[in-house]
């Protein structure tokens, strides 16, 4: 207490001092953020209005209108070949884009975890090829991997129904590879409505296993439990799985509630939700500068801070509240989605979950082509896929191989002094700990590997890049094309970081 | 979240921590060596599971070697569509009868090379019983790939006898003592002259190609070794006499002062290169005596006297006044018409006169600070003036070099510019500024979080809209712009690594001794990390030399765009795209991996990276 008085009065004593104003430290730096913020508006503000006169001196406006006029476009590949508006060959280079990344990660991954145990192994040769392997792989840039897989493949033999390795099953030829494809019939719906409900029953299977397990100590085998118990469900669901046609009459009539919400309602509730945040956040950051005999200290930053995050806020509730768009676009999408679920409930009994098909090959005129039976990679898909798997891998196996011999040698050793097997204490001991070391750079990858199939552009695969060159350069569109690029990398960029630190806070070892 | 940003492109450098382990100082206790028998048991054959793996990967080697080899010598392969393009690929379309000042540029950049590798006394000794037991493996290598290939039989033969003689040299090589060493720059230079030897011997690469459908010929008859002989020749002389040079010199010269030098020279003697050399501008010399000259003596003599009077330490408050005035004229000359280059240097002379203070003290530090602003001055008027003297060289298109060279030169410009772009935005997010650091942050985050191709086709597709009337930006130059903005987010994230490395002691201890923030930064907190951050930023590098390609994408005559459609859509060379692919590959790989090794290892030998 004594110290706080003297605290007071040589503040006292500052005062009665003061500096002048040019000399005052807290005014010089303020000046100066103020006066980069004004320099960064400024040249903004006038590289916008230069490019404005500039599209307006070519006749170009920018107007997002084409998203709705129908574009004379062809896609290589994607959910819609021929797509009826600008928005939609979007949204299908996106579909390509996200597709690509979701199946390049797995991929990668996998053939990474194989090369980086492979660098590990104690067979030399084995050791030999994976660091062959990496260090090629990771040496040549990318798109020159991906333009040769794309020439490799266009230089292959012609399509035909005797070009395949094995004729009717695997076709590899210059139109791509043409494989049997497996997919979810009308009945699937209904089947993985019964595997969540065994999902459901596993879970608490398995903790009642986890607890006779802590109460008697003989081995339960809690996890075979649960696995077995939803095995049991998909089967059983096989044949049952019609029983729940009735799943949809509760989408419907949760589509008829979203359609009788106001939206009122809902820019209530968001800026509700905003408020508390906005709140508690105020709450936390007071209890963070406050001393333990509760004085309330704040200097300039924490001033500024709060400011910022109150602007922010108060920006937000004014746009949901202003902008009606928002709260009807959430209302429409939410209606629009319970729809869709309706319908997929309403089939007859006797469709099947899953079915399957063999590649077929058509010939329309005068070339044949991949009929649409087969699950068909084209040329440009694939080089696209191999490029970014082998490009990938390289830097995973890396990072494995790192993470592995990061965990002490005394560890293992430690783990076999105490009688557990090789495969117990790989998976008890060392692979927790190599985790840890493993998933910040696999994020960073995966990141990677995301922005990288962006260099589809270079072999024709329709990725958003791709579509969105072709749509600026038919409309002359570019500015709200890249605009929507930009929008759509950044969302997928923090989708990936969000995920991966949300596993990194979870893996974290908690100190003591 | 810290930790997940700063692990960017680490991995490729830092991802070894086996080998750290093993280069202990200690010498690590001898083995006693296996018999061929015993090594096999041991490495390939151990268990049941490893047989069969080795099979298995024995059997895979022998088909995919077997593969490769009859692709590439399939008789329907086009080599001679590589070869006979190489001038295309290296320089696009470079007027031939200039071509010397090429190779004047890559002479420089060797002697340049040479001196520097004298002067940081690279290169490790190699044990000679090493050297011979590769040998054996490149001789085993050569045999079984002759073995395995569709050669001739009198080609087979021939290479037989090659694999032969090496394993011979390898096997007399290999009983030598381990005293006995040999330096690794002999054995590269030695690489080198066998290469250059057989360029004499053996005529490679026939090349008379003349277009059918235009009356063009893109390369005289002719071999590329013929032509290449003599100035490989000269090339790899002017290398190893120019090491042996500054290895007689280095002790008699202060090598700390020589060492600046030779930094100072790989910064700015690739600048004179393109600019004076390769451009060949045609200097109008009556506006160069009336204009630049008179303008450039003016601001090295009254910007040094300023600067000398401005480093005083007691000047206080004045400097700051009159600084913060000569940068507001500075920006006001931008409101009248005036010649650029006064624009330029006014400002910079504002920026030096702002920074006075930092670099303030006693006579000699003064002196030292005028002199490198005279130094600043040559080399901006120099190059402002070379810029916009128009080019002799008269090739199509909108700039005079392309292919490989293009390469080079903008990844020279990005790393040079980027560098102090990523230093500054990573001082900016750790600085104690709010309004910086969001300000930093977004761009960063925002930069990082796109894909590089859709910043170059911005920059090349919009640039030209975001400009004033009457102001003009070459592709080439918004394409390296935006090259320097991607590489600069990323380095900056590398920096802020080694910022906050730099423990808080260091802070304190330097604001104990009085100094400035500025000084604190520049003296103290950014050389050591800096020093932190180089083996992430060397990755980095890596990877910015790798994504070059993408200029193809956008359609700059780059070396990829060229190997892939340019060459192809010559009617002789249809359907060579793959042969001009792997060769681009292989200089690709060849450059990205030995960058990677000599990191490694200069960074293994100093120390780097480790705190």
């Amino acid at each position: 207490m004594q110290s706080h008085a003297e605290e007071k009065s040589s503040t006292l004593k500052a005062v009665s001092q003061r500096v002048p104003l040019w000399r005052d430290v807290v005014v010089i730096k303020w000046v100066t953020q103020i006066g980069l913020l004004a320099v960064v508006v400024a040249s903004l503000w006038f590289l916008a209005g230069q490019a404005g006169d500039n599209l307006r001196a070519r006749n170009i406006n920018t107007g997002f209108d084409f998203l709705e006029r129908p574009p004379d476009i062809q896609l290589s590949e994607g959910i819609d070949t021929s797509p009826a508006t600008g928005g939609r060959a979007l949204w299908v280079g996106m579909v390509n884009t996200l597709r690509m990344a979701v199946v390049g990660i797995i991929f990668a991954t996998v053939l990474g975890v194989v090369v980086g145990l492979a660098r590990l192994s104690n067979n030399w040769l084995i050791k030999r090829l994976a660091g062959l392997w990496i260090e090629t792989l990771r040496n040549v840039p990318l798109l020159v991997q991906m333009i040769f897989y794309f020439a490799v493949l266009t230089a292959l033999p012609r399509v035909s129904l005797e070009s395949g390795p094995i004729n009717g099953w695997l076709h590899v030829s210059n139109k791509g590879i043409s494989m049997p494809r497996i997919f979810i019939s009308d009945g699937f719906y209904q089947w993985i409505t019964v595997v969540a409900v065994g999902c459901l029953a596993a879970f608490f299977i398995r903790k009642q296993r986890i607890k006779k397990h802590d109460l008697t100590g003989e081995n339960t085998h809690a996890v075979y439990w649960a696995f077995f118990t939803v095995c049991t469900f998909a089967l059983i669901g096989l044949f049952i799985h019609p029983v729940f046609g009735f799943v949809g009459g509760i989408f419907s009539a949760l589509a008829t509630l979203f359609e009788n919400i106001p939206t009122t309602l809902i820019k209530v509730l968001l800026s509700s939700i905003l408020i508390f945040f906005a709140a508690r956040w105020i709450r936390n950051f007071f209890a963070s500068r406050r001393s333990a005999t509760g004085h309330l200290s704040l200097i300039d930053d924490d001033i500024f801070r709060m400011i910022f995050v109150g602007a922010g806020a108060l920006i937000a509730i004014i746009v949901v509240v202003a902008w009606t768009g928002i709260s009807s676009w959430i209302l429409n999408s939410g209606r629009d989605l319970f729809h869709m679920l309706e319908a997929k409930f309403e089939v007859d009994g006797a469709a099947r979950p899953f079915d399957a098909m063999k590649p077929d090959i058509v010939k329309p005129g005068k070339f044949a082509n991949y009929g649409t039976n087969g699950l068909t990679m084209g040329p440009g898909f694939a080089a696209v896929f191999f490029g970014v798997v082998f490009y990938t891998s390289a830097f995973v196996a890396e990072i494995i191989r790192g993470g592995i011999l990061a965990v002490p040698k005394g560890q293992i050793e430690a783990a076999n002094a105490v009688g557990l097997s090789r495969g117990q204490s790989l998976r008890h001991i060392v692979l927790p700990q190599a985790i840890r070391i493993i998933l910040p750079p696999m994020g960073n990858q995966y990141l990677n590997l995301t922005k990288n199939t962006s260099l589809a552009i270079a072999v024709g695969y329709s990725d958003i890049v791709q579509v969105g060159q072709t749509v600026y350069n038919q409309t002359g569109k570019s500015l709200p094309v890249m605009a929507i690029w930009m929008l759509f990398y950044l969302t997928c960029s923090l989708t990936i970081s969000v995920i991966v630190n949300f596993y990194n806070v979870r893996m974290k070892i908690v100190e003591r | 979240m810290t930790n997940f940003k700063d692990s960017t492109s680490t991995d490729q450098l830092n991802s070894d921590p086996a080998e750290a382990e093993s280069s202990s100082r200690e010498l690590p206790p001898k083995i006693a060596a296996l018999s061929p028998s015993e090594w096999l048991k041991a490495n390939l054959f151990s268990s049941t599971f490893n047989s069969i793996l080795t099979v298995i990967s024995v059997a895979a080697i022998l088909l995919i070697l077997r593969g490769l080899l009859s692709f590439i010598f399939n008789p329907l392969r086009q080599w001679s569509a590589t070869a006979t393009n190489m001038r295309l690929l290296m320089t696009q379309a470079y007027p031939e009868n200039q071509y010397v000042r090429i190779w004047v540029s890559l002479g420089f950049l060797l002697f340049l090379a040479g001196v520097s590798l004298a002067f940081w006394r690279a290169g490790r000794r190699v044990q000679i019983a090493q050297v011979g037991k590769q040998l054996l493996a490149i001789g085993a290598f050569i045999l079984l790939t002759t073995l395995l290939a569709p050669f001739s039989n009198k080609a087979t033969i021939i290479w037989l006898l090659i694999g032969v003689f090496i394993i011979g040299v390898g096997m007399f090589l290999k009983p030598a003592d381990e005293q006995k060493t040999v330096s690794s720059l002999t054995l590269l230079s030695g690489a080198f002259l066998l290469a250059i030897l057989s360029l004499w011997v053996i005529p490679y690469g026939h090349h008379s190609y003349i277009s059918t459908r235009t009356p063009k010929i893109l390369a005289e008859p002719g071999t590329v070794a013929m032509t290449t002989k003599l100035p490989w020749t000269i090339m790899l002389g002017v290398a190893i006499s120019s090491y042996f040079l500054a290895c007689i010199f280095r002790d008699k010269i202060d090598e700390a002062k020589s060492k600046a030098v030779l930094s100072a020279a790989w910064l700015i003697s690739p600048l004179f290169l393109l600019f004076l050399v390769l451009r060949d501008p045609d200097f109008d010399t009556g506006h160069l005596f009336s204009t630049d000259i008179p303008i450039f003596v003016f601001f090295s003599v009254v910007g040094s006297v300023l600067l000398l009077w401005l480093t005083k330490p007691e000047i206080g408050e004045k400097g700051r006044i009159i600084s913060t005035a000569i940068l507001f004229i500075g920006f006001g000359t931008f409101a009248i018409s005036m010649l650029m280059i006064v624009r330029i240097l006014t400002l910079c002379l504002a920026f030096f006169a702002l920074a006075a203070p930092t670099f303030s003290g006693q006579k000699p530090a003064r002196i030292r600070y005028a002199k490198v602003w005279i130094a600043t001055m040559v080399i901006l008027c120099w190059l402002i003036t070379a810029i916009n003297t128009p080019s002799t060289a008269k090739v199509p298109g909108d700039f005079f070099i392309g292919g490989f060279a293009i390469t080079l030169m903008i990844f020279f410009f990005t790393m040079v510019l980027a560098f102090p772009l990523g230093v500054l935005l990573a001082l900016a997010r750790t600085s104690k500024f709010p309004i910086f650091r969001i300000i930093s942050t977004t761009f960063i985050e925002f930069i990082r979080g796109v894909p590089l191709i859709t910043i170059l086709i911005f920059f090349s597709v919009m640039v030209p809209l975001f400009l004033p009337e009457g102001m003009d930006l070459t592709e080439i130059a918004a394409v390296t712009i935006a090259f320097i903005i991607f590489e600069a987010a990323y380095l900056a994230e590398n920096v802020r690594g080694g910022l906050q490395s730099v423990t808080r002691g260091q802070h304190e201890a330097a604001e104990a001794v009085g100094m400035t923030n500025a000084q604190k930064t520049f003296f103290i907190v950014l050389p050591q990390a800096l020093r932190v951050a180089i083996p992430p930023m060397v990755g980095q590098i890596i990877a910015t030399f790798k994504e070059t390609g993408l200029l193809a994408i956008i359609g700059i005559f780059d070396f990829l765009y060229i190997a892939r459609s340019v060459i192809p859509g010559q009617t002789e060379y249809m359907g060579s795209t793959r042969e001009n692919l792997l060769f681009v590959s292989l200089v690709y790989l060849v450059i990205c991996f030995s960058m990677s090794k000599a990191s490694q290892r200069v960074e293994k030998r100093v120390g780097l990276g480790e705190r």
